[in-house]
């Protein structure tokens, strides 16, 4: 008949012969590659939770470590942002599984029982890869440490920017002769400002974009102004609600009366950056934005949140790299993930493209940093940091902003009144002090979260 | 239709009976019928009456997310669940968008299936326009939908000549997710509602005509009557369904609480409370109370229903 000799039951052993050998043929490649991790490099596992520009940014200061340090390979995770990231290195962390290397938003840090979740930084050896606490500000420096511990070295301070558009002010004569927005010192200047601003506008965009329903937003623009007014939050013992009910009315206020005088539009949602591209004088955003709006080639500046209460202060956050906890800390491994997070934070004029004010001060003070633009008009914000407190339950996306922050949006989009709600945002956070923070325990008083 | 009571008597009445006649051979029965459940039973456990175990356990306790240095507080989780406004808020959201979407379901349900049922030309197309929603993803529908809510770009307002900012105002933001809800749920009643139409018998209709009711009265004295047990199914599992609500929510609303915490959810307030808070003791003791406030709803509902059959039966 022509048909090969093959009977069935051969076929069949022929089959599983070859998947066996697969077996062992993947297994041997995957012993090879263990031992040629384990000998012949030293590898740091990574995780971050940097997508987009940040990402590629990030990615891009990884090559340039390995092709510097060819010994060691970098395995980088990334996971996404929030907190989820946050649940996954917890957990990481408890169960003995954590990576070498993790970055972290420096507010959470407290949060994140240093000590049993994160270990401690060995600034000694830092200080060999050529980084030392001289080469931050002292205020940042000290919000990584914890219980006199370094536990959070920081990369950046992200900040909250006021972006405007160049031409639309020039036509509404809001710029001054360095071609940067006119000084604005007050409630009535900013609110002139806008007014000027609008009749410049094209029809169909709001004034400013300024996130009306995000409560994250929100919440950072509050503590921006309420930080601006001098307000605080807890007494040092962290026993009492400090919180000015009469200077959170004020900014709430003020939030609100960018909804009601009709400036920013809360049907706009989040197309905050759309419409600034299309032609919107303002828009209140991350600095993150920077590669957006200048990808897009607009003619446009930014300065921190206007101080229209006086003192200069913008809300601001830090990427910081962490060491998340393992039991048996330490060897090359650990060495590796000191020189690497050394080295990105001393090489971070590619991520201050990206728009973030670096963290080390030395970058912060080039030519080359302070040509860039809008950068050089806002890296004075690291200057006047407007940060959360530091207890366990602050920090980016955390419990704080979840309980507060729906709170600020009910003020500014008007369904609640301004004094109304900074009553319930005192009560939210003599709630919060009580609570006790579920890693250790331990209320904000009862330490654990003290500088 | 048999009712779970019809179900259940001659069975207990059956083991009863064979309880006498296999007295000789005790644990035959099992040896012959659980090995076939026996797969079943090992997976329920694991996944159903473990988890369901630990989670009273956890909800005992101040457990984090990391599972270490757990204490047993008694319970001190359950007080402070019934003092927690924001646990109550989101059983309220829950509760009303039950309350919302399965009046709509039922009725909507059964005219697309009265529609499909009687149109004769391309019925096919009426089918499969009506169910083929309900195969989509949660995560598609929601982003779908969150498109044509979009106030400056949707179709929604645009079609109506709106200018409603659906998912950005309190007041909008829940009516939002029951027509979404709508649209990508009701074809699976829908498709229940169809069978059961099918299965009426077209001789009832016939000596109906014959008496001279017209199709209003043949609708309400023939059909709603023969359809009544499966109006009472797809009432149920609404109910049960809509009270877990949680992924078009989360979906529709950036992964947030909807615009002043205004569609934040049960489930999704225990997931936050585990997974953002890591308060896990506290978030198994707020799943355990909607546990009980479940199974009351369908106990409650197997409870008026036998006594429905019973009045029937009489």
């Amino acid at each position: 008949m022509g048909r090969p000799g093959l009977g069935r039951r051969q076929l069949l052993g022929a089959a599983g012969g070859l998947a066996v050998a697969a077996g062992f043929g993947f297994a041997g490649l995957g012993s090879g590659a263990d031992a040629l991790a384990s000998t012949a490099r030293t590898r740091v596992r990574y995780w971050n939770l940097f997508s987009g520009g940040d990402g590629s940014n990030m990615i891009a200061m990884l090559d340039a470590f390995r092709a510097a340090h060819p010994g060691i390979a970098v395995k980088d995770s990334t996971l996404q942002w929030g907190n989820p990231f946050y649940t996954k290195l917890a957990m990481a962390a408890a169960g003995n599984r954590a990576p070498d290397l993790g970055v972290m938003h420096i507010g959470r840090v407290a949060g994140f029982a240093p000590g049993r979740l994160l270990d401690a930084w060995d600034v000694d050896l830092l200080a060999t890869y050529g980084l030392r606490e001289a080469d931050y500000t002292p205020a940042l420096w000290q919000r990584g440490v914890i219980d006199g511990k370094l536990y959070a070295l920081p990369l950046d301070v992200h900040v909250q920017l006021c972006f405007y558009r160049k031409d639309v002010l020039r036509k509404a004569g809001l710029l001054g002769a360095d071609d940067r927005i006119v000084p604005i010192t007050s409630v009535d200047d900013w609110f002139g400002v806008l007014k000027e601003a609008r009749q410049a506008t094209k029809k169909g965009l709001q004034t400013i974009g300024l996130w009306i329903n995000d409560q994250n937003f929100q919440w950072w623009f509050f503590v921006a102004f309420y930080t601006q007014l001098g307000g605080t939050w807890f007494d040092d013992a962290r026993t009492e609600v400090t919180f000015d009910t009469d200077k959170a009315t004020q900014v709430l206020a003020f939030l609100r009366r960018h909804v009601s005088d009709g400036y920013a539009d809360p049907a706009m949602g989040s197309v905050n950056a759309e419409q600034f591209i299309n032609g919107a004088p303002f828009a209140w955003e991350g600095n993150w934005s920077v590669p957006v709006y200048s990808g897009a080639e607009l003619e446009y500046g930014a300065i921190p949140l206007p101080p229209v209460f006086g003192t200069p202060a913008t809300h601001a956050e830090s990427h910081a790299f962490v060491l998340p906890h393992q039991s048996d800390r330490g060897g090359a491994a650990d060495e590796a993930a000191h020189r690497l997070a050394a080295y990105v934070v001393t090489h971070a004029r590619q991520w201050a493209a990206g728009g973030h004010i670096p963290a080390y001060l030395p970058t912060l003070s080039t030519p080359a940093y302070r040509r860039l633009s809008p950068q050089s008009e806002y890296a004075s914000a690291m200057d006047h940091q407007a940060n959360e407190p530091k207890v366990w339950f602050a920090g980016s996306t955390g419990i704080l902003a979840q309980r507060v922050g729906p709170v600020v949006v009910s003020s500014t989009v008007g369904s609640a009144r301004p004094d109304a709600a900074a009553r319930r945002m005192r009560d939210e956070l003599r709630t919060l002090l009580a609570m006790k923070n579920p890693m250790d325990g331990r209320t904000a008083a009862q330490g654990g979260t003290a500088a | 239709m048999t009712t779970a009571g019809s179900v259940l008597a001659p069975t207990r009445a059956g083991a009863g009976a064979a309880g006498t006649t296999t007295a000789a051979r005790p644990g035959q029965g099992f040896q012959h019928g659980g090995w076939f459940v026996a797969p079943f039973l090992a997976l329920f456990s694991l996944f159903v009456i473990w988890p369901l175990l630990r989670g009273v356990y956890l909800s005992l306790t101040d457990a984090n997310i990391t599972g270490t240095g757990e204490r047993f507080i008694g319970l001190d989780n359950y007080r402070e669940a019934l003092d927690d406004p924001l646990m109550w808020d989101a059983l309220g959201h829950s509760a009303y968008f039950t309350l919302l979407v399965v009046p709509c379901i039922a009725v909507l349900a059964f005219l697309l299936a009265m529609l499909a049922h009687h149109i004769e030309r391309g019925q096919w197309l009426w089918r499969l326009c009506f169910f083929v929603p309900f195969l989509l993803p949660s995560t598609v529908a929601g982003n779908l939908w969150q498109w044509l809510f979009n106030p400056g770009t949707g179709m929604v307002n645009h079609v109506f000549g709106l200018d409603t900012p659906w998912l950005t105002d309190a007041s909008y933001a829940m009516l939002a997710l029951v027509i979404e809800t709508l649209w990508w749920t009701v074809g699976f009643s829908f498709l229940l509602y169809l069978a059961a139409l099918q299965s009426i018998p077209a001789h009832l209709y016939e000596a109906a005509k014959l008496d001279g009711a017209g199709a209003w009265q043949r609708t309400i004295h023939i059909t709603l009557p023969m359809l009544r047990t499966i109006t009472g199914l797809v009432i149920a599992l609404q109910i049960l369904a809509s009270l877990q609500v949680f992924d078009q929510a989360v979906v529709m609303m950036d992964f947030g609480p909807g615009p002043e915490n205004s569609t934040r959810t049960f489930v999704q307030y225990t997931l936050e409370e585990g997974f953002t808070s890591y308060r896990v003791g506290y978030a198994s003791a707020i799943s355990i109370i909607f546990f009980v406030i479940i199974a009351a709803v369908a106990l409650a509902r197997m409870w008026l229903l036998r006594n429905r059959t019973e009045e029937a039966g009489r």
